[in-house]
């Protein structure tokens, strides 16, 4: 039986409430991350709005010194100055949280085991619950783990990938390379599509 | 009447560190063992998993890890005058109970001890003359040396993963690390943790003394690891929830992380949880052990034969589970003969509190159990104790475990214990305040023992044990010279305020120092002051071996896990290699 995420709630008012007016330096990152910074299906552009400043600015800095490797950010995070880098990141972080943008197609069984692996982990594969770092349903611990609930379910799993094959390997202590070798391709799909489902209601930046 | 079980050669009594350690050695050998443990099944996943895991009244305050007092306590008094009475909450000490042993609430400090420590009364005699120590007390040589277990300390470092830093290889001194360690065959297995603020302060400071600090060895892994076991660890994320909890991260190195996986899936072993073991039976002879009796959690009483009984409890369980099968003679502190419960000891803990002003920011919540700076300068024998009137010492150490909301409020001498003036001095000094720990070594005296108590029972009717304990004179003394040491490093630190607390008597059960209870069941070369050999095996019944910190003679200035780990695998040798092809006394008697 196939088991639809349905997308049932409309952008709240309270969220809509705190959106800023973008600065004008936000019309590059609109382009591919969305206009209210919520993400982009086609390519697996993740979500930024909502998602901690701490976050956003660390990945920016690395794109921009390669200790995350990616072509395209690693050339618009090296023309980033000091304050519009803040600015941007600030930006985004003070945006509510989007609605899921998916419907994601998930059976019920893979709902089942990505909830399994995000609230408990696995014990026969020595892989703890995601969200004893990304906080009660993974809705990010603003200073450490950025929040998954709401992120693109195709983001997540090639984040993933790229954990477990060395591409991506920008976190303190290789937690994630150590946590992602241990996920096979079922696991990484039911993971990433279970947080792809949830509304986050919850914002990073709390 | 006992419903008899199926013969099996080994009994492992208590699956805790030693237990799975040694079953698993055995079991890997093709022998058949049992594994009796008195508590639960317990996992990484499902039952260490946030955010249960951090419930900070369940498990700090209410101590769900530990032995469950209202069923079997231990009783405590501080002088053989007066009566013993039961601890109904733990608090200067907490056993642990389940599977995993105490070494699942551990904070994975992963110490040495010196090659000095093993043979401590004759290279105390050696250096100070024979006069010098107080006629009580009754330390003495272990019967093993650092060098004989220096492979074994290898082997246990490398099943754990510990991090940290040489400082002696192979004799040759080693920048960044202990220069009083004693020579190590190889560095650890990873590289240390990260250093915390306070350790960085701790660092400088004591480093300007002229002394030589060193990263604390953890095992809270730095980065991750396999074991040779094949077992995966991660990397620790400093949530500042080690001792008192389980890790829920597979990043402190417990059974569970590093043996029981493998011990559980050998055929040749078979746990049984929910077992209380009375006692060890013996045939008429009194000098062969022929199984356990246990009660079950239905309340069956069975009995299991076995070749070989290992009772591999927490010290101060290990000490009871002989007295309540008649296996040894039990110490008399009136006569001094008797030696089960004999040299009963443990750590003499002082703290050294730094308060600064507000522009210092601590952080003491970003922490591992073991990430801590410390120095060796004035630990065990490293310092002249000539006209001290003291042996041993402690290592000094800015080891901030944790900042946790419940328990962890340093506030300056002086401080009102409750209402406003208390909690305006939390608030001001939560964040800016730097602990040190001194971990003080405790010697053995005459008056300290254990023994069967005379009235109190557990819930299955059988004694409890006693403890009968006070800080020695001699351990006084140490508190006093080594806190003021930790003293001068809080105000080359900079401090605006530094409050030294040297340990003092009497010693109470009513205050958290630590769990390092050690002897009443202690090693040796001599039978009539040691109750197993130096290969843990009882001088009186050989088919049984006694693993615990029970065996030390008195214990040392570090954390006595890692010494326990390298005895662990010593024994495994000696029964693999010697014991079971031929069974029998290890050492004539």
């Amino acid at each position: 039986m196939k088991y639809v995420l349905a997308t049932l709630i409309v952008l709240g008012a309270s969220g809509a409430a705190g959106a800023g007016t973008p600065p004008p330096e936000a019309a590059t990152c609109q382009a591919c991350h969305g206009v209210h910074g919520e993400g982009v299906l086609d390519g697996g552009k993740p979500r930024l709005a909502g998602q901690s400043a701490h976050y956003l600015d660390k990945q920016l800095r690395d794109f921009a010194s390669g200790a995350r490797d990616n072509a395209i950010m690693g050339a618009i995070a090296k023309g980033l100055n000091d304050q519009t880098r803040s600015k941007l990141v600030e930006f985004y972080a003070s945006l509510p949280v989007p609605v899921p943008l998916e419907h994601t197609s998930a059976t019920a069984a893979q709902v089942g085991r990505g909830h399994q692996l995000a609230i408990e982990g696995a014990e026969g594969k020595r892989v703890q619950a995601c969200n004893n770092c990304h906080g009660p349903d993974g809705s990010g611990v603003a200073l450490s783990a950025p929040a998954l609930a709401g992120q693109l379910a195709t983001y997540l799993a090639a984040q993933l990938k790229s954990w477990q094959q060395g591409g991506r390997k920008n976190d303190a202590g290789n937690l994630m390379s150590s946590v992602a070798s241990k996920l096979d391709d079922a696991d990484i799909a039911a993971v990433s599509s279970y947080y792809a489902g949830l509304s986050a209601s919850t914002s990073a930046s709390h | 009447m006992a419903q008899r079980l199926k013969e099996v050669d080994v009994v492992v009594i208590g699956v805790g560190m030693v237990g799975s350690i040694l079953a698993k050695e055995l079991a890997a050998a093709g022998y058949k063992v049992v594994g009796l443990e008195r508590g639960t099944t317990r996992f990484t996943v499902p039952e260490f998993q946030s955010p249960g895991i951090h419930d900070e009244l369940r498990f700090d305050v209410r101590k769900a890890l530990m032995q469950d007092n209202t069923r079997e306590p231990v009783t405590f008094r501080n002088h053989s005058s007066e009566t013993g009475l039961p601890i109904r909450r733990w608090e200067s000490f907490l056993p642990g109970t389940g599977l995993g042993g105490s070494m699942v609430h551990w904070n994975g400090q992963t110490f040495r001890f010196q090659a000095n420590d093993f043979q401590l009364a004759t290279r105390t005699r050696e250096r100070y003359g024979k006069g010098f120590l107080d006629p009580d007390l009754t330390i003495q040589d272990w019967g093993v040396t650092y060098d004989e277990l220096e492979p074994h300390y290898d082997r246990f470092e490398y099943l754990l993963g510990t991090s940290g830093k040489a400082g002696n290889l192979k004799g040759q001194i080693q920048p960044g690390g202990d220069p009083h360690e004693s020579p190590r065959s190889r560095d650890y297995p990873t590289p240390p943790q990260k250093e915390h603020y306070s350790g960085a302060l701790f660092r400088k400071a004591a480093s300007s003394l002229g002394h030589h600090p060193f990263p604390q060895p953890s095992s809270n892994l730095s980065q991750p690891y396999t074991n040779p076991e094949g077992l995966k660890m991660n990397t620790c994320v400093f949530c500042g929830f080690c001792e008192r909890y389980a890790c829920e991260h597979y990043a402190k190195s417990t059974p569970q992380t590093f043996i029981l996986p493998v011990l559980l899936a050998n055929s040749n072993f078979e746990l049984r949880t929910g077992c209380q073991v009375q006692r060890i039976n013996l045939d008429s002879s009194k000098k062969r052990a022929t199984g356990v009796t246990y009660i079950d959690n239905a309340g069956r009483e069975l009995e299991q034969p076995a070749s070989l009984v290992i009772t591999c409890l927490f010290a101060i369980n290990n000490i009871r589970m002989l007295l309540l099968s008649g296996i040894g003679k039990p110490y008399d502190p009136a006569t001094g003969k008797g030696v089960v419960g004999r040299n009963y000891a443990y750590q003499t803990m002082s703290t050294v509190a730094s308060f600064f002003d507000a522009d210092v920011i601590i952080n003491p919540f970003m922490a591992s159990g073991a990430s801590g700076t410390m120095i060796n300068d004035f630990a065990g024998d490293n310092f002249d104790h000539s006209g001290l009137g003291f042996i041993g010492g402690a290592f000094i150490g800015a080891v901030n475990t944790n900042g946790r909301p419940i328990q962890y409020h340093p506030t300056p001498p002086g401080t009102p214990t409750w209402g406003k003036g208390w909690k305006d001095a939390v608030v001001k000094h939560y964040n800016h305040t730097v602990m040190f720990s001194l971990h003080g070594s405790s010697v053995s005296q005459k008056q300290n023992y254990a023994d069967l108590d005379p009235t109190y029972k557990d819930a299955w009717g059988q004694p409890l044990l006693r403890i009968t304990f006070d800080f020695p004179k001699n351990d006084l003394k140490m508190a006093e010279y080594v806190t003021a040491r930790g003293v001068e490093i809080g105000k080359a630190m900079g401090a605006k305020q530094v409050a030294g607390s040297p340990r003092k008597g009497p010693y109470t059960t009513q205050q958290y120092q630590t769990t390092h209870n050690t002897g009443g069941t202690v090693m040796g070369n001599d039978p009539s002051t040691s109750v197993v050999n130096r290969y843990l095996q009882s001088w009186d019944v050989p088919n049984v071996f006694v693993i615990g910190a029970s065996a030390y003679p008195q214990n040392a200035s570090w954390n006595p896990t890692g010494t326990l780990g390298a005895l662990t695998y010593w024994v495994a040798d000696a029964l693999k290699s010697k014991y079971l092809k031929n069974p029998g006394h290890l050492v004539s008697p």
